[in-house]
């Protein structure tokens, strides 16, 4: 089993029940998230409107007017305890290529607008996120960064926007940054941003508070068709590997996109929790080895 | 059809919301006051999900190109019909090249237009209700603007023996500006300190202006946090947690000094502290809160919350009775 504490349970108002895995971040606390969800999302829960899988918790929405709100409190506290295994757990699920230009002019140019906002206002974004963590070389900080493959741990704030957390390190080697002090108004399509321990590639121009520290050549939303569940990049389970590249193929890679050429680079696999928690990085390695 | 010669400040379709969506990132939006937008959709025959037009603090002006059932309902704007004042909470017959014009409100902030049949725009991931943020549903996922031509759904059959029928007055809500919000309490309310959470539950909150389908802000005094260091990930200010789904209706603190419920519109997600969560059918009393306006937030039980929720139940259900065709 895994390692982690007994799940908080509260009542959010008369429609939701939010369930704390655990308040630190931890893999383990999202794979039970995901194992829990999968689980819920299986039984179809009369009077269950909506199963969100978060970072380290879940939340589910419920119509009290057909399930009573203590009865599924505690049939959720079941399937907490007794559907997280992570020895029957097996995800099917793909790893994504994000092409990303590092350090690119237009983040640069919306980290100094933003400046007063900001805990460092004399350096832009990507400058801050390399000095807190201690790099002094830019090529160092985007290999460093684009060489770990990061977990899809979370879709929300808004529709489409993945958050990502790093696969197969220590906590003392993932890469952190603090968030604006108050949040950005606006925020570059397809920009990629650090808050705490977690990245985001925000999917629509809106407010944030992540570091911005470059842009994806790929869109988040498929707005070519009708909008649904598959338009959308990000899915928790998923892997994200970024491949840095400069501004002519990042420009290519638009402008293909664009005219509906462009394929992203996906490859379905399995991912078994129980290895990762087993094997940790070396697990990582051999899933990412022929990508 | 019916064409819009001015879109007032903020008009939207909505209908009961998005459901199901939630773990793409996609809120439910749907009608900011549930309770008017419902006796709307009641009053003119139709059933409560029915899409309706959502006006915000000033109405617009509206051509109908055919004959229509229609209903005000919500936050009392000054209307008329053909220069003819029409009255709010009835159901009225307009006809081809009748011209609505409905003006401000002094209390209140959104006011419905219920029609017969229904507005008819496609659903996007199941719901008629515009999401603006990412432009997704109602018309053009857009509020909307002078020219559109809006299409109505044929009138349900029937309908017009409507016509004349009133919700009783002891049904018509009160637009105030004090209110009493009930929250439940809990999600990551340890992060606040005991001093602190006395102040929230103690003190007036003042909507700010900077409040709308997204989330409302208030200001107040300020509170303080436990400043226990953030959990691993969560970032380094005493406002941070491990980001994770917000409730609609949740309480949160950006920092010492702002105070946001999350409304129908939300960010469905993220990283600040967040307290307690008000009740759903408060949810429509902030909608109908005007900048300025004042509240006080009182705890209930779950089982206080739900007791809340049947009572309003059952007086729908009466209402139901009494305007039903």
């Amino acid at each position: 089993m895994f390692n982690l504490p007994e799940t908080h349970f509260n009542f959010g108002g008369d429609e939701y029940i939010y369930a704390e895995i655990s308040r630190d971040m931890r893999i383990e606390s999202n794979f039970k998230a995901i194992a829990v969800t999968e689980e819920l999302r299986k039984r179809e829960i009369p009077g269950v409107i909506d199963i969100v899988s978060s970072n380290a918790s879940y939340l589910v929405r419920y119509n009290p007017d057909i399930v009573s709100a203590r009865d599924l409190l505690d049939y959720l506290k079941e399937i907490d305890l007794t559907k997280s295994n992570p020895e029957k757990l097996n995800l099917s699920v793909r790893i994504v290529e994000i092409p990303a230009w590092y350090d690119d002019p237009v983040s640069r140019e919306y980290s100094m607008r933003f400046k007063s906002r900001h805990p460092a206002p004399d350096l832009t974004d990507f400058e801050y996120v390399m000095k807190v963590n201690g790099f002094t070389d830019k090529e160092s900080f985007i290999k460093s960064h684009s060489e770990t493959p990061y977990l899809i741990t979370m879709v929300g704030f808004l529709p489409g926007t993945g958050w990502h957390f790093p696969l197969g390190l220590q906590p003392n080697g993932i890469i952190q940054a603090p968030k604006y002090n108050s949040p950005r108004t606006e925020t570059p399509e397809r920009g990629i941003g650090i808050g705490g321990a977690f990245n985001v590639i925000y999917p629509v121009n809106g407010p944030g508070s992540y570091q911005l520290i470059g842009r994806s050549a790929i869109p988040l939303v498929d707005k070519t068709n009708p909008l649904e569940e598959t338009s959308f990049l990000a899915r928790p389970g998923d892997i994200w590997k970024y491949r840095p590249v400069k501004e002519s193929e990042y420009n290519e890679i638009e402008s293909s996109v664009r005219a509906g050429t462009y394929h992203n680079k996906v490859k379905g696999i399995d991912l078994s929790p129980l290895e990762y928690v087993q094997k940790g990085k070396k697990y990582i390695d051999e899933l990412m080895e022929d990508f | 059809m019916i064409e819009i010669k001015e879109p007032g400040l903020w008009t939207t379709v909505q209908d009961m919301g998005r459901v199901g969506k939630y773990h793409l990132g996609v809120p439910p939006s749907g009608a900011a006051d549930k309770y008017s937008f419902i006796i709307g959709n009641l009053l003119v025959g139709n059933p409560a999900e029915f899409a309706s037009l959502e006006m915000t603090l000033l109405g617009g002006e509206f051509e109908f190109h055919r004959n229509l059932i229609i209903a005000l309902t919500g936050a009392p704007m000054e209307a008329y019909l053909n220069h003819q004042r029409l009255s709010f909470w009835e159901t009225h017959q307009v006809k081809e090249g009748d011209i609505l014009t409905i003006k401000a409100c002094q209390q209140g902030v959104k006011s419905y237009l219920s029609i017969s049949g229904g507005i008819k725009v496609q659903d996007v991931l199941g719901s008629k209700s515009t999401y603006e943020l990412s432009q997704i549903g109602g018309f053009d996922g857009r509020k909307l603007a002078v020219g559109d031509r809006i299409q109505i759904n044929e009138p349900l059959p029937g309908a017009s023996k409507q016509v004349g029928k009133s919700a009783p007055l002891e049904f018509v809500p009160t637009f105030n500006d004090f209110q009493e919000l009930r929250v439940t309490m809990g999600l990551s309310g340890y992060l606040l300190s005991d001093q602190g959470l006395k102040t929230f539950l103690n003190s007036e909150w003042i909507v700010s202006h900077e409040s709308n389908r997204v989330a409302y802000r208030y200001t107040g005094p300020r509170v303080s946090f436990t400043e226990q260091y953030p959990p691993f990930g969560a970032g380094t200010s005493f406002s941070n947690v491990v980001d994770f789904a917000y409730p609609i209706g949740s309480i949160m603190f950006t920092n010492e000094e702002e105070l946001i419920v999350l409304h129908n519109d939300a960010m469905t997600g993220g990283g600040f502290v967040t307290i307690g969560t008000v009740i759903s059918q408060d949810l429509d009393l902030i909608s109908q809160s005007r900048p300025l306006s004042k509240c006080h937030f009182i705890t209930v039980t779950i089982d206080q919350a739900i007791q809340a929720r049947a009572e309003r139940k059952k007086r729908m259900e009466t209402l139901v009775g009494l305007i039903k065709r």
